[in-house]
């Protein structure tokens, strides 16, 4: 056998064996990591809609797969606002739940925020993921900075600098989170009460 | 015996973080705390006892031209099968260790120790090797992860150890902090080892 | 986020080194002299502009349509090893003797964690394709600064008076600390 025809058949053949084996992992461990995130936002919906007992999934991501344009199928996957309803022991609803999104200093922040089903105000937030800076940005997950979207309605600006006070040395992260939580906000209403 | 010798030169004598000054990136990144360097360190023995004892196995059918390569594909897949399996069942250590997981596989150890031991040893010796390189790795990693969390919360493996309200070093938890503990410990090493040639001479 | 503030964000205020701990073995490794320094910096910066592409279009085009996710770390590596060996070959021809200076640290370039590092980081931000590549040549910049500061003054260190144990990497990362202090001060920038 020559020497490059060797040479790339033993590359494929680690190659290949390689991505098998990694498959066979991923198909395991993919069912597990995916009921890990659905319980763990479920624990975090009990949070944000206090007295809940069940989660219903109102609007999960984009399941139109765009193959043809993944950059299409992305942007459609990031306007996507998840929209969850949580219900009480006996089956009323108590209020709904939305993951708001925005860009920070290190990455994505992303936010779940409870609203009340009877007043559409906000019950509750708290910060899911966020790559903030530990110490300045990573204050948004305190209830402190948290606490400052409680009782805000779709209708009140959400902005720092008007109805909320931004963090001392974290403006970025701060105005990401209030994005995050307005846009979120918008898009939940219309779809959540827009069909009404 | 040759074994124990191929253990335990990278615990102390060729220590990767003080000695070799390889493999440093994770070292700084995620020793905010002890339980994140010791699992960081568990993670890492993990990738470097399968990928040297599997490259020192098949190291006779890799031709010369395209070992690295073949190096790198064998330590990703191992990197890539820790990041799955810690995924799914350890997801809180795999969110704080975040992205240093993948990195594994740039980790100079992993693919020094390939290059420069198991590519010419067996896999017996290879094994041994990556075991006391990884140990070597993990206690360093420990050591200032307990120190960075000492002095930075006053917790040590998440136990309080400081009473309520004594203020602690932030920096600590800080870059700086990182980079100056591990400066300062690099010299306290060399001054040990110092200490230990002369007393063997 | 603006490319700008991408790019300043990479650079200066989240400077890949001295804030995210990436790229420290060349950063240690390559910082005795400006010289060997900036070489490797720019040399880095190109590697990291060209995966940035590379990776983006591996990623959305064929890794996420096949349903491939758990074999990015695998491919963008060999990516980056790939492309390490085309700056070689290119160097090779074109600047012989820029390519005998960096010597080892060219093909090393492949380990550093910062390349690998962007790349994942840019995909789990979902960057675009302009955005990823001005993410890549923002971090090969601050890894050039950030080595050339270093260096600077690692120059000047060879006639000061430390003490033995800290001589070489001790003072080094002291210095490091001292810097990645520094750049803490960018913090707001944005």
């Amino acid at each position: 056998m020559s020497e490059s025809l060797r040479m790339v058949v033993v590359l494929a053949i680690i190659g290949m064996v390689s991505a098998g084996i990694l498959s066979v992992v991923y198909d395991t461990t993919s069912v597990i990591i995916e009921e890990n995130a659905a319980r763990a936002l479920e624990s975090s919906v009990y949070e944000v809609l206090p007295g809940t007992v069940t989660v219903e999934i109102i609007r999960s991501s984009g399941n139109q797969l765009r193959v043809d344009d993944p950059k299409e199928m992305r942007e459609e996957e990031q306007r996507t606002t998840l929209i969850y309803q949580g219900l009480d022991g006996q089956g009323n609803v108590l209020g709904y739940a939305f993951v708001g999104e925005a860009n920070g200093y290190g990455g994505v922040i992303r936010i779940l925020v409870g609203v009340d089903e009877a007043t559409d105000q906000i019950l509750n937030a708290k910060v899911l993921a966020h790559s903030e800076t530990p110490g300045l940005g990573d204050r948004i997950e305190g209830e402190n900075f948290r606490s400052r979207f409680v009782g805000k309605m779709v209708t009140d600006p959400i902005a720092i600098g008007q109805d909320i006070d931004g963090l001392s040395g974290a403006t970025v992260s701060s105005r990401a989170a209030a994005d995050a939580v307005r846009q979120g906000f918008i898009d939940t209403i219309a779809v959540y009460r827009g069909g009404e | 015996m040759v074994l124990w010798k191929d253990f335990v030169r990278g615990l102390w004598a060729e220590n990767p973080t003080f000695r070799l000054n390889i493999g440093l990136c994770p070292v700084l990144a995620v020793t905010t705390s002890a339980i994140n360097g010791l699992s960081m360190g568990a993670a890492t023995v993990f990738v470097l006892i399968c990928s040297t004892a599997l490259i020192s196995l098949i190291k006779g059918i890799i031709p010369d031209k395209v070992r690295i390569p073949a190096y790198i594909i064998v330590i990703s897949t191992f990197t890539t099968i820790v990041d799955l399996v810690m995924h799914a069942y350890l997801p809180d250590l795999h969110s704080v260790l975040g992205i240093f997981i993948p990195l594994i596989v740039v980790n100079c150890i992993v693919l020094g120790r390939a290059e420069a031991f198991a590519a010419k040893n067996s896999v017996i010796r290879s094994a041994f090797d990556g075991l006391g390189m990884g140990l070597g790795f993990t206690w360093a990693l420990t050591l200032l992860g307990s120190i960075r969390e000492l002095l930075g919360s006053g917790t040590l493996f998440g136990l309080a150890l400081i009473p309520e309200g004594a203020t602690t070093l932030g920096i600590m938890s800080l870059p700086p902090g990182a980079f100056i503990t591990l400066g300062i410990l690099m010299a306290v090493m060399n001054m040990v080892s110092a200490r230990q040639k002369k007393m063997a001479s | 986020m603006n490319l700008f503030t991408i790019l300043l964000s990479a650079l200066l205020v989240n400077n890949f080194v001295l804030v995210r701990f990436l790229g420290i073995c060349p950063f240690m490794g390559v910082s005795k002299d400006v010289d060997s320094a900036i070489g490797m910096g720019l040399a880095t910066t190109f590697v990291m502009v060209v995966t940035a592409a590379a990776t983006w279009l591996i990623q959305w085009f064929i890794l996420e349509p096949a349903g491939l996710p758990f074999l990015q770390t695998l491919a963008f590596i060999l990516v980056i090893a790939s492309m390490v060996q085309l700056v070689e070959m290119f160097l090779h021809k074109t600047s012989p003797s820029l390519y005998r200076a960096m010597g080892i640290f060219l093909p090393l370039i492949t380990t550093n964690c910062a390349i690998l590092g962007f790349a994942i980081m840019g995909v789990q931000n979902s960057y675009s394709f302009i955005e990823t590549v001005i993410f890549g040549l923002g971090a090969g910049l601050g890894f050039t600064l950030a080595l050339m500061l270093m260096a600077s003054i690692r120059e000047d260190l060879r006639f000061a008076d430390i003490p033995k144990p800290l001589r070489g990497v001790g003072i080094a990362f002291i210095l490091a600390g001292l810097l990645s202090l520094a750049f803490g001060g960018f913090a707001g920038l944005v």
